[in-house]
């Protein structure tokens, strides 16, 4: 056993438990938590009653750059800077309020959930190891999620120009 | 109006306001800090009010909350009906969130 103590193991089984119930994919879980794969996999059966989805991680910055995907990756990374600037949540605890606020936003406005957990942490993931950048918009002043090393002088966000297909999406049109 | 009745009025407002903002902080402080636009030190003194303080300081003939968006874009996307309603308040939020939040001096 991994696990030493049982008040730790406690505590990542409950954390481990809101994780999956925010959607979190079995890769993750295995990162920010000490138990072993099989507990992991078993736990995650008995929360969701489904197997955990199988596959790599999505490893893409280029996700994040459409137009949906940008505007909801913005809107969480937005959230985390807020709470890292003026909070003292840190790590993971910063991430998943972040991702609260997110999807409280997202549903009040009637909108559709893109952003899941594991891309949430991914990108922050992404932010660390100098992948992606935030880029101010010339319009508007909000900062945007961008590839790193694009240049971003004169950088117009996707909600101040609106592209004309933006949100016109098959499953929209349905 | 009268403005005993201005008086009752922002008294009033004043008192909710501060009962709002104190059930917030207490019940989500993160949220409360990013919703009242207000910082940690503040969200502090909010939640050590008690019922007598909070009385008192509704008492003012002043408001204790001002106006937080003393910006035209943010105010025209918060308020424009034309817009897209969801695009418009997310927009908002992603602006929102870059600005400073009220603290004390």
């Amino acid at each position: 056993m991994r696990n030493k103590s049982v008040i730790s193991e406690a505590r990542d089984i409950r954390l481990a438990i809101e994780l999956i119930q925010l959607g979190a994919r079995l890769q993750m879980l295995e990162a920010e938590t000490n138990l072993s794969r099989e507990r992991l996999l078993k736990l995650y059966k008995e929360v969701k009653g489904v197997s955990p989805p199988k596959g790599m991680l999505p490893f893409s910055t280029d996700w994040f750059m459409t137009w949906q995907p940008n505007v909801h990756a913005s809107l969480f990374m937005a959230y985390f800077r807020f709470f890292e600037k003026h909070t003292k949540l840190r790590g993971l605890e910063l991430i998943i309020k972040s991702y609260r606020m997110y999807l409280e936003k997202v549903t009040r406005s009637g909108m559709e959930i893109v952003l899941s957990l594991t891309r949430a942490w991914t990108m922050v993931r992404f932010f660390e190891a100098n992948m992606l950048q935030r880029a101010t918009c010339r319009e508007c002043g909000g900062e945007f999620v961008a590839h790193a090393y694009d240049p971003t002088r004169g950088y117009v966000c996707g909600l101040c120009h609106l592209p004309a297909r933006a949100g016109k999406t098959r499953r929209a049109a349905a | 109006m009268k403005s005993t009745d201005t008086y009752n009025d922002i008294k009033e407002v004043n008192l909710a306001y501060m009962m709002l903002a104190q059930n917030m902080v207490r019940s989500d402080r993160e949220g409360a800090i990013f919703r009242l636009g207000i910082s940690e030190e503040i969200a502090d003194i909010l939640e050590r009010l008690t019922p007598g303080q909070v009385l008192k300081m509704a008492a003012s003939d002043m408001l204790l909350c001002s106006f937080r968006f003393d910006d035209a874009l943010l105010l025209d996307l918060l308020s424009n009906h034309e817009r897209d309603r969801g695009a418009g308040h997310v927009h908002a939020a992603i602006l929102a969130a870059g600005r400073a939040v009220e603290s004390v001096a």
